[in-house]
């Protein structure tokens, strides 16, 4: 490719590379100086440098969900604030559902950087904050919403600082309206060093190389990435691929939730349509178009050029569409606070329709998540609390391995290390690890579910819980089996008591909370797994001796730690029908 | 000043320089041994040694450098290393932190973890984020984990449970059960190696340090005791990855600090030439026989950073093995003299798999089968046959010739020059690629830099590399084959201590910390001191904080001499400049904390005199010429060849050129030109810019 006047090779990659590493720094700025646990530990934010059209050219390496919804919500910001009325230092933000990533807690900010009176790019992040009010302590509810109206304070864009003065009138209303004011300006001042951070490398970058070669640099990253996006999709097999699975429900004594997609490959170009799917719900199971958008374009990209960049470009080839009233295309004011939980499944949707065309990039169903909150008071630090958990597990078997154990899926963030939640929240965590036998078997055996139980020293606790996955199992690929139904319960043990996976309750001081997740699916028929990598996971704990005969046709002898498979005795099991 | 060594083992090469009381630098190379690479270094030493009639008593300090911590946790190699952890938190190590360091790659893997599930253990216990203890240590269980994991063949044991680093109460009390119960078992406690908060960092931290301890502790007391036989009375120093030296002894409990320890060296000796030719913007380019690495220095200082992580895949942040330790931050790749070449889907591919010292390249005569990096270099003309490594090893240029066009030319139909042009290059495209992950993807041009090429192949190389991103100098140092053990001479005795002592600064007594510091320094400098350093033992203190209510660090400055309430007034102001700095805004009304105090000992740093250059030149300068092979020449030309030892200063040499040194080449390509500078420092122009 020839590339653009004034632009050699060098320059367009130093280029490329800066804007890439601004979008690193701009993240590395709001973990490090984030003030939630979700924030600065489990990473649940995003960011990107956008060109001055509004285009993106750059993401940062975090949440996919937020990534494919940003490109719409700084369109939107600019709408209402044109870039004629946008001074240095003015920064915009919202929290729309429907403008922004579909959901209340996530606040979407956007601000300008100018070189020499010109503007040269946005620096963007969004970031899930603790709590923005509403009826449940981290506004992620499911039970009892019919509109968003509860789910917490609603923001137009707005701009939250002009010319680098905080707006203490809003900002004064947004910390009226939530239970953590300390986390959520904490974690707004992370944004805006963020954003600083982002405008100043920006305006380092076009002072270095002029404001004409950054544009032109701009241009070219978007049409190249472009290119290697359609070239990627023309090697898919043209055709219309379909697929279905289903969320538990919407709640206790609610119905599944179908996900249908049709995804069509057309030459270089595809549409992921969700023709099909359930009617949107009057609770928080919703998932706005932006961020059914946002997870399409993920599965999108790890199926046809992973390693490629991601910016306007890599979207441009694929349209998303979802019938306006489904649950995947709400109308305004459908609720939207735990829409987080549904990603798993429009991803998992798009993977398991392209499976037979490309069988060597897909993988199996993972594991499913739990994304919790909690509220309550904390009864030794004598104060309110609201606490957020991120239980992660395995990832799905692929074509030739097995899957990944604890490892996030399409929703990318981390875990909460025990000593960082400890230090903060009245918890304590009693347990973290995996769970034996619950792995769908197959040739190549997905990963393990992991349980997490935490007590509560607190008291007037609420749970609101979001899981999935305890009635439809992730699936197999290829005659692998699915995964074990993951389930959550409060004080596991004789007198448990099972906890709905989408259920909000009360829980007492001392009770104990056990979030046991699903295992991943497996792929290939488990007959055919190596009977040595069998006897390397029974040493290991992963699968019981009895799970290697009953799943895997596998018979191992001996006392541990020195057992042994029973090769005869597995040539015979193996051979029945 | 008396004579001092060091001695820079690599993975085909160890490296040995002699520094005579004069300040005169001898220097040498000799084959790595395997698998006990100290066989090479003691033999190496007593010949340098020998060579200038010098005993070893005579020998005040050997310092080493080996990167045996790191290929050790690569390899996977050690065997019964177990850990313990609190009850319901064996998976620890294996869950990690659970992010994708790909977004969007599906087959990507974890790293294996150092530890399989059944050689890890748990115990009844638990202390609370506030240090308090929630369950005794059930000691009954302690014994009987303890006796299982030994049972199963654990004689390494790593120690990590939850908030030991506020209150190791349990930790110590677990080491003296396994002394009681299993006493050949080596433990290691995570308050010790890596006394900070989140789990897992700590835990991988310990686990490292546990998995290499029993090598290195054999490796290091074996050379130890090699050299106090051979009459050496001083003691035996290690380069740490954080750049500073100490003690092999105080290496033997925290090794984890020593994993990247050759390395290290290389890029702090690349800042001193880079001060020494007034160039302080530089990438440090060390190319040897297996790999090469590279680091950014930028205003004359290597990058260093604090969350390390070993072995990444294809350099990705997050999918290495995390490690609280202070280290040179530096890119390697399996890109060096003896980086094998195949014709694999019809093309050249080199490396990563190395041929290392055995067999060693084909040219080696030694065994090896496949061509390599330098058998390509040598059919080209480059490497002198008849001197390589000074003419201690003898190359057959006949034997790279044929494997060159058996296995890579013959199956891709190209003629010989071709193939073994083609391996030079694709060589230098992968050394390209990971020269842009320090410079251009972190925002940094290449054309504002300097390149330093050393190590053995890194001048026969180095010039090719800057054409291609347009790096206008390439620093040739004197002795560019061994500047990494040159750099051994240069480091300071070093040793940091830090405690997690977590207070809002407006709350503090400052006579605690006062009393706390005066521990850490009693502490610190005993290991310097035992380090024989004479004269000033320099204290510098810092401190990790943060605003409260945040999850991570900036380090600021704490001033030295008595801690009193005017010198935390200037530790908040100095924090608030600091992080306005690094995040744009500082926030004066909110309180902040202090997470860890820092303190490190320093020795006074040695001066490497580095000999100048002859105004005249001593002898001949000009050996000859050879046929080499050059794409702007359309083939090979006779090369004029010149002698490194004899170039006088200010002589001015244009290329095509190539300049012989003992331990190294340096190929100067088609219109460039090169100049001596009063060092013997080669500075090559390559015309960009």
């Amino acid at each position: 490719m020839t590339p653009a006047r004034g632009l050699d090779p060098v320059t367009l990659g130093v280029v490329w590379g800066a804007l890439q590493s601004i979008a690193v720094e701009i993240g590395t700025t709001v973990h490090k100086t984030a003030y939630s646990e979700q924030a600065r530990e489990g990473q649940d934010f995003s960011v990107a440098v956008f060109d001055p059209q509004g285009r993106m050219v750059a993401q940062g390496p975090y949440s996919p969900g937020h990534m494919g919804a940003m490109s719409f919500a700084v369109k939107n910001a600019l709408a209402a604030h044109p870039v004629e009325s946008l001074r240095p230092g003015d920064a915009i933000l919202l929290n729309d559902p429907l403008l922004g990533s579909g959901h209340l807690p996530d606040f979407f900010i956007t601000q300008p950087a100018f070189h020499q009176g010109a503007l040269v790019g946005f620096a963007v992040n969004i970031l899930h904050h603790t709590d923005v009010g509403g009826q449940r302590p981290g506004s992620q509810g499911v039970e009892g919403i019919f509109d968003y109206f509860q789910e917490g304070l609603r923001i137009p864009p707005t701009k939250v600082w002009r010319e680098y003065q905080e707006q203490d009138g809003i900002v004064g209303i947004i910390a009226a309206n939530t239970r953590t004011p300390d986390k959520v300006l904490g974690d707004l001042r992370a944004q805006r060093s963020a954003l600083r951070v982002g405008e100043l490398r920006l305006q380092e970058l076009a002072a270095r190389y002029g404001r004409d070669v950054l544009l032109a640099a701009m241009d070219e990253i978007i049409a190249r990435t472009e290119a290697s996006m359609r070239a990627a999709i023309r090697e898919i097999p043209d055709g219309v691929y379909r697929f279905e699975d289903f969320l538990d429900d919407f709640g206790p004594g609610t119905d599944p939730l179908r996900v249908a997609v049709a995804v069509t490959v057309a030459g270089d170009s595809m549409i992921v349509d969700y023709a099909g799917s359930s009617p949107q719900t009057a609770s928080g199971m919703n998932s706005y178009i932006n961020y059914t958008r946002s997870y399409s374009y993920a599965a999108v990209k790890c199926l046809t050029d992973p390693l490629g960049p991601m910016n306007e470009g890599a979207l441009r080839p694929v349209t998303v569409t979802a019938p306006e009233g489904s649950f995947l295309n709400p109308r305004p004011p459908a609720g939207g606070g735990p829409r987080a939980i549904i990603c798993y499944r429009t991803f998992e949707s798009v993977l398991g329709a392209l499976a037979p065309a490309l069988p060597d990039r897909v993988a199996a169903a993972a594991s499913h998540m739990a994304n919790p909150t909690f509220g309550g008071r904390d009864r030794a630090r004598k104060r309110p609390f609201v606490a957020y958990e991120l239980v992660l597990s395995g990832t799905g078997a692929r074509a030739t391995r097995d899957g990944c154990e604890a490892m996030s899926w399409a929703f990318n963030a981390s875990n909460i290390p025990v000593e960082a939640q400890e230090a903060n929240q009245p918890l304590i965590v009693e347990r973290f690890e995996l769970i034996g036998d619950s792995a769908g078997a197959g040739r190549f055996r997905g990963g393990c579910g992991i349980r997490r139980d935490l007590r509560f020293l607190a008291d007037e606790g609420k749970l609101t819980n979001l899981s999935d996955r305890q009635k439809f199992a992730p699936y197999g690929l290829g005659g692998g089996k699915p995964g074990k139904l993951g389930r959550t319960v409060i004080n596991p043990g004789p007198s448990e008591r099972i906890v709905h996976g989408k259920q909000s309750r009360e829980f007492g001081y001392d009770d104990v909370i056990s979030f046991q997740q699903s295992g991943a699916g497996g792929y290939g028929d488990p007959l055919e797994r190596d009977p040595q990598r069998v006897l390397e996971d029974v040493l290991d704990d992963y699968v019981s001796i009895e799970a290697a005969r009953r799943d895997y046709g596998v018979v191992i002898t001996g006392a541990a730690p020195a057992l042994t498979v029973d090769e005869r005795a597995t040539r015979e099991l193996r051979k029945r029908p | 000043m008396p004579y001092r060594v060091g001695f820079d083992v690599g993975g085909t090469f160890t490296d040995f320089v002699l520094q005579s009381p004069s300040g005169d630098l001898l220097t040498a190379k000799r084959l790595t041994t395997y698998p006990d690479p100290s066989e090479a270094c003691l033999a190496g030493l007593d010949d340098l040694l020998a060579q200038s009639a010098v005993s070893w008593s005579d020998v005040s300090q050997a310092t080493h450098g080996t990167t045996l911590g790191s290929n050790i946790v690569i390899e996977r190699k050690a065997r019964g290393v177990g850990l313990l952890t609190t009850r319901g938190f064996r998976d620890v190590l294996i869950i990690g932190r659970e992010k994708r360091y790909q977004v969007y790659d599906l087959q990507i893997e974890k790293p294996v973890p150092l530890i399989p599930r059944r050689f890890i253990g748990e115990v009844t216990e638990r202390i609370l984020a506030d240090g308090t203890v929630r369950t005794e240590l059930d000691e009954a269980d302690a014994r009987r984990a303890i006796r299982a994991l030994a049972a199963r063949g654990v004689t390494t044991l790593a120690i990590c449970l939850l908030h030991a680093y506020l209150n190791p109460v349990h930790e110590r009390r677990l080491a003296a059960i396994a002394a009681e119960v299993a006493p050949h078992v080596t433990v290691t406690l995570s308050h010790e190696v890596s006394p900070t908060f989140r789990e897992y960092e700590r835990t991988s931290t310990t686990v490292v340090n546990a998995y290499v301890m029993t090598a290195i502790r054999d490796y290091l007391r074996g050379l130890a005791t090699a050299m106090t036989g051979r009459g050496y009375r001083g003691r035996l120093f290690v380069m740490q990855s954080s750049g500073g030296i100490a003690t092999a002894e105080a290496m033997q409990r925290y090794p984890v600090r020593m994993i990247e320890s050759g390395p290290a060296a290389g890029a702090l000796m690349a800042a001193a030439y880079g001060e020494l030719t007034g160039h302080r913007d530089l990438i440090a380019f060390d190319m040897g026989g297996t790999t090469a690495k590279l680091a950014l220095i930028e205003a004359g200082r290597p990058a260093t950073t604090t969350a390390f992580e070993l072995h990444r895949v294809n350099n990705a942040p997050g999918s290495g093995l995390p490690m609280n330790i202070q280290a040179i931050d530096l890119v390697e790749i399996g890109a060096g003299g003896g980086s094998i070449a195949r014709a694999r889907l019809g093309v050249v591919a080199v490396g990563p798999e190395s041929a290392s010292s055995t067999p060693g390249p084909v040219c080696y005569d030694r065994g090896g089968v496949e061509p390599t990096v330098t058998d390509a270099d040598v059919v080209l003309g480059y490497i002198n046959p008849d001197y390589f490594a000074g003419g201690s090893i003898t190359l057959r240029p006949g034997a790279a010739a044929r494997a060159i066009e058996e296995r890579i030319g013959r199956p891709l139909g190209l003629s010989l020059e071709d193939a073994a042009w083609g391996i030079h290059t694709i060589v230098n495209t992968n050394m390209e690629l990971a020269t842009r992950v320090v410079s251009i993807e972190r925002g940094r041009d290449p054309r504002d830099l300097t390149l330093v090429a050393f190590g053995g192949s890194g001048p026969v190389h180095g010039c090719r590399l800057a054409q291609a991103l347009g790096i206008p100098r390439v620093i040739l140092p004197a002795a560019a084959g061994v500047t990494a053990a040159i750099g051994l001479l240069a480091a300071e005795v070093k040793f940091d201590v830090a405690r997690t002592y977590v207070r809002r600064l407006d709350g503090l007594d400052p006579a605690a910390v006062d009393a706390m510091y005066g521990e850490m320094a009693a502490q610190a400098t005993e290991v310097v001191r035992e380090s024989a350093v004479a004269g000033e033992v320099a204290l510098v203190r810092s401190a990790d904080a943060r605003y409260v209510g945040q999850g991570y660090e900036l380090t600021v400055p704490v001033p030295g001499g008595r801690l009193d309430a005017d010198a935390l007034v200037r530790v908040r102001a100095s924090f608030d400049e600091v992080y306005a700095a690094r995040y744009g805004y500082a926030n004066p009304a909110e309180p902040v904390e202090i997470v860890t105090w820092k303190l490190s000992a320093v020795g006074g740093a040695p001066r490497i005199a580095l000999a100048k250059a002859a105004t005249r030149s001593v002898g001949e300068s000009r050996k000859g010429t050879r046929r080499a092979y050059f794409p702007e020449t359309r083939g090979y030309v006779d090369t004029p060849v010149y002698d490194r030892y004899a170039l006088a200063a200010g002589t001015s040499l244009s290329g095509p050129a190539i300049v012989e040194e003992r331990e190294s080449t340096t190929v100067l390509p088609p219109g460039l030109t090169a100049a001596v500078d009063e060092y013997a420092n080669l500075i090559a122009e390559t015309g960009r810019r």
